[in-house]
């Protein structure tokens, strides 16, 4: 079913597939609504989610957070052990979204003058990913003093632009708008080179990404913002996908959600039928993209495909399960539950 | 020297208000490792915030002496306590403080720093806008329909940045690169002056503002730069003043500061394991030598004259592999501890094989690396790269030295057989002796092992596993039993060819593991007997496997010979100088290539075919509180 010549792919395809086989269908959710709470961690352990099942009622949402970061990281680990070169670099630099995340949490953390205990509560554990002295920069005495400490780190090219803007602009807006956009350009970058030797299933899988990122931050910066057009397009990655960098640039300069949507390349404007808000384009796409990567995971495409395809799938299905938990903490009707689920994984927001 | 010291458990209680003078009085105790033992009662952490501030205040320290630098060696004055909570949040509150001034100041020097680099710029810039040949004076001039803005923005943004900025009808024209930055020229319609403006602001674009200077004749805006260069050359020196100033008006309360944060740091480091309590009490528990015992309590009760209640209990059996080990060596052993360490740690109770492998380890580097010329290199090697190897050069002095003994026993010197007279013998002449030699070492070597690991199983309260094992009394009695039946009938001994009672061990020794295998896996039937059978086999074939790993040692020694013997040949083909360079570099060669061989060779016995069998290596090392700067 898959190419076996290569050792690496045969083995990387192996442990894609035997992990595909924990994704949940609809009917697991349902079912996890439904679970009593005695049930609940065994359920979850039996699911491939140790790391959720272990305190599965904790209000605590920033644990929660943390748990399911801690089960990707673990099977990001397992699916880079046979990689080397791009591939590695790029499911590696996939992971450090989590860490431009704690990046985030310590400006912000060091403008409202939060504590160093509080903050470093706050952050994300990277275990092996991780490539921030965490300890050293929670102790920094304020954003400038941070900025320049992370200048001197790994993470000093995607840093750099985002002080300048910041001390030009006092605006934490535009520093997490420019941090951002510097990881995604540069996860693009990354993904060039697979692109080319790994054939159109990636393509796919890192044009729906690139392109949710880029509609659903051009409406959110258009309309909710109210930023004008040429600091719309500047704030967006530089793409090459179904929404380049031209057709960005006319969509930014359109007035309303319903042009924007009409002048989008026609495969994006049939998923968008009957949207007219902003989440819900996210949902969408996001279902859009998610029915693609399902079926990368069940085609022969290359290995490197196959596990980018997984953890896309895998991370929103934990968030799923996290929305599931929550609502039931919260003692929402499981019919709500089901339907705000339904909503989600069907993109029927 | 064998096995960890003897520990006990300690649980101090006292008044939380006394824990920082408790915790710095067990760490120049010197010898309390924290561990986390405190009754369920206990459930709050008293020293959380006690951490919390210190790291802060430790973390400001730091860069402030960094900053400052050239601070005396902290010396603790004896009798001095340790500082409150409360004193810990006002260090830090004066910290802040000294680390605001110091920042205004470094800030100060910073922007200095940064008005130079502008004035190079602007100069660099004056050269520049000679070359894009328009009239500065018009093309900035307010009241026109264009707006225009020079500066400079990272290289990265440039490329969307003139697409972002051709949506506001605006122009870029870069004209100069100076590392990751762009100078370039922006020009568009004012109405949209506003929008380009966010743009920019985004795009962490900095103006180079043009003074009016520059938009004059060239020759007077570079005089004009050149006063503006004394007149920020007068302010870095002012700067400077201030600076020292500053170092001078706080250097005595950062110094106090600093042994604040030293005498503060026992506390901070157990708070991470060591310290819970409730209310008002706390209670510091870990592990200390049974053998000081009575002098904590004294110096305990000098300090805090029964204000104090100290528990110390004897490990459980079923608290082993949380107790830390503690194990002293004398100076010459030392070096070999890191070798065993890259292995394991031994566990609370455990044999500890750091003799053993020392002895062992230089024995087979030394069996397999016999050469009188070749040992005396790695000896005075040793010596010579003293100040770089540090404590690992007695390591290879001890291998060379074992290495010439075994050389005079081989009579071996640069691989020369002819010059020394062999004390023992040639292991060239007589092959089958030496391998013969080799696999009665191994014997030796394995059945040691298989008593380390009995005495380790019995001392963790292992009976069955000690007695039953493969690794246990019945797996020594069926290789014992065995070994020497193969003895006998190959006619090595004179046991007979079928010797009962050797045949007897062996077959008792082997059913015993079987037996043992058969009870201890819970499975169903077929996977059990599947299990059984094969991990039987194995315990037969691991120890015998391992036992003929052993020749390897006598192959090396061969190896070493033959490789010798092939240098001379390839040596005496050629001319005096050819040969004498050839016995030379293939003597080089013998020396790193295959010392280097033979070092990892008698490594791998050593962690392997020993370690492997008796050492589980998975037990904690004892860390001591430690004060730091104290004598």
């Amino acid at each position: 079913m898959f190419p076996t010549g290569n050792p690496v792919s045969a083995y990387l395809n192996t442990r894609v597939t035997l992990f595909s086989s924990r994704l949940w269908e609809a009917e697991n959710f349902s079912k996890l609504i439904e679970t009593p709470a005695t049930e609940m961690a065994e359920t979850l352990g039996a699911r491939g989610l140790p790391q959720l099942a272990a305190g599965f009622d904790s209000l605590d949402n920033r644990s929660l957070e943390q748990r399911i970061i801690a089960q990707l990281l673990e099977e990001t680990t397992v699916l880079i052990r046979p990689l080397t070169g791009a591939g590695r670099d790029f499911l590696i630099y996939w992971t450090e979204r989590f860490e431009v995340s704690n990046l985030k949490t310590l400006l912000r953390g060091k403008m409202t003058g939060e504590r160093p205990a509080e903050l470093l509560n706050r952050l994300t554990p990277m275990g092996s990913f991780g490539r921030l002295d965490i300890q050293d920069l929670a102790h920094a005495e304020d954003v400038a003093e941070l900025l320049r400490r992370l200048e001197a780190g790994p993470y000093a090219a995607i840093v750099r632009q985002a002080r300048r803007a910041f001390e030009e602009n006092h605006n934490p807006f535009i520093l997490d708008a420019a941090l951002d956009r510097s990881y995604y350009e540069r996860l693009a970058q990354r993904a060039e080179p697979l692109e080319k030797t790994n054939g159109v299933a990636f393509r796919r899988l890192m044009g729906g990404l690139i392109d949710r990122i880029n509609l659903v931050w051009l409406l959110r910066y258009r309309f909710n913002y109210n930023l004008p057009p040429s600091q719309v397009y500047f704030l967006l990655v530089g793409s090459h996908y179904s929404l380049t960098s031209t057709r960005l640039r006319e969509l930014a300069a359109l007035p309303d959600l319903a042009d924007i949507l009409d002048a989008l390349p026609a495969s994006l404007r049939t998923s968008m039928e009957g949207v007219t808000e902003i989440p819900q384009v996210f949902t969408r796409m996001e279902h859009t993209a998610a029915t693609s990567a399902h079926k990368v995971l069940r085609s022969g495409a290359p290995a490197i495909a196959r596990a980018f395809a997984y953890l896309l799938l895998r991370e929103r299905e934990l968030r799923s399960v996290r929305a599931v938990l929550r609502g039931r903490l919260l003692d929402l009707p499981p019919a709500d539950i089901r339907l705000a689920m339904y909503q989600s994984l069907s993109g029927n927001a | 020297m064998f096995r960890a010291e003897p520990l006990i458990k300690i649980r101090l209680l006292m008044l939380a208000s006394e824990a920082p003078d408790a915790a710095l009085e067990l760490a120049r105790f010197g010898i309390y490792n924290p561990a986390e033992y405190a009754p369920a009662a206990l459930d709050e952490k008293p020293a959380a915030a006690y951490r919390e501030a210190w790291l802060e205040a430790e973390s400001r320290v730091s860069k402030l002496v960094e900053r400052c630098g050239g601070l005396p060696k902290l010396t603790i004055p004896q009798g001095v306590a340790a500082p409150t909570l409360a004193d810990l949040e006002e260090l830090n509150a004066w910290l802040k403080e000294v680390w605001n001034a110091c920042l205004a100041a470094h800030e100060g020097e910073a922007r200095i720093q940064e008005e130079v680099r502008h004035l190079d710029a602007l100069q660099e810039t004056l050269a520049k806008l000679d070359h894009l040949d328009v009239d500065l004076a018009r093309l900035l001039r307010p009241s026109g329909l264009l707006a225009v803005n020079i500066g400079s923005l990272p290289a990265a943004s440039i490329k969307r940045m003139g697409e972002a900025l051709s949506m506001t009808g605006s122009l870029l024209y870069t004209f100069d690169t100076v590392g990751d930055q762009v100078y370039a020229v922006i020009a568009g319609p004012r109405d949209r002056q506003q929008e380009v403006n966010g743009l920019l602001s985004q795009a962490g674009w900095r103006e180079l503002p043009v003074p009016p200077e520059l938009c004059a004749h060239p020759d007077t805006a570079r005089s004009c730069l050149l006063e503006e260069r004394k007149r920020v050359e007068a302010r870095v020196s002012a700067e400077c003043n201030a600076m020292d100033s500053l170092r001078g008006e706080y250097r005595s309360g950062l110094e106090e500061a600093r042994l604040r944060v030293t005498l503060g740091q026992p506390l901070a480091e157990a708070a991470l394991v060591g310290v819970r309590g409730r209310g008002a009490l706390a209670s510091l528990s870990g592990w200390i030598p049974r053998r000081r015992a009575k002098e904590l309590q004294s110096a305990l009760e000098a300090r805090f004259h029964g204000q104090y209640w100290l528990n110390m209990e004897e490990p459980q059996a079923r608290e082993a592999r949380q107790v830390p080990s503690l194990v002293c060596y004398p100076g010459w052993l030392k070096p070999f501890v890191p070798l065993v360490k890259s292995y394991g740690i031994p566990r609370y109770g455990e044999f500890d094989p750091t003799l053993l492998f020392a002895l062992a380890y230089l024995l087979l580097f030394g069996a397999m690396f016999g050469d009188v010329g070749h040992g005396g290199v790695i000896l005075v090697l040793a010596v010579f790269l003293y100040r770089k190897l540090g404590r690992t050069t007695w390591v290879g002095i001890a291998a060379g030295i074992v290495s010439m003994g075994f050389g005079l026993l081989y009579g071996s010197v640069f691989g020369y057989e002819d010059v020394l007279a062999p004390v023992w013998l040639s292991p060239l002449h007589d092959p089958t002796h030496i391998l013969t030699v080799a696999i009665l070492f191994g014997v030796g070597f394995i059945t040691f092992t298989l008593l380390a690991n009995i005495y380790n199983q019995l001392n963790a309260g292992h009976l069955d596993a000690a007695l039953f094992d493969s690794t246990g009394l019945a797996g020594l009695l069926f290789y014992l039993g065995a070994t020497a039946s193969i003895m006998g009938m190959s006619g090595f001994v004179d046991f007979g060819y079928f010797n009962p009672l050797t045949w007897g061990m062996a077959l008792l020794g082997i059913t015993t593991v079987a037996v043992f295998k058969w009870v201890e896996t819970r499975a169903g039937f077929s996977e059990r007997a599947l299990v059984t059978a094969i991990e039987t086999l194995e315990t037969g074939i691991n120890l015998f496997a391992n036992t003929l790993s052993f020749m390897r040692v006598a192959a090396f020694s061969l190896n070493h010979v033959a490789l010798a013997l092939a240098v001379f040949t390839i040596a005496n083909g050629f001319d005096t100088t050819g040969h004498w360079l050839t016995i030379v570099l293939g003597n080089v060669v013998i020396i790193v290539l295959e010392g280097g061989i033979v070092a990892i060779q008698a490594l791998r016995l050593m962690y392997y075919e020993g370690f492997s069998r008796f050492f589980s290596g998975d037990g904690s090392e004892f860390v001591p509180l430690k004060l730091a700067g104290a004598k």
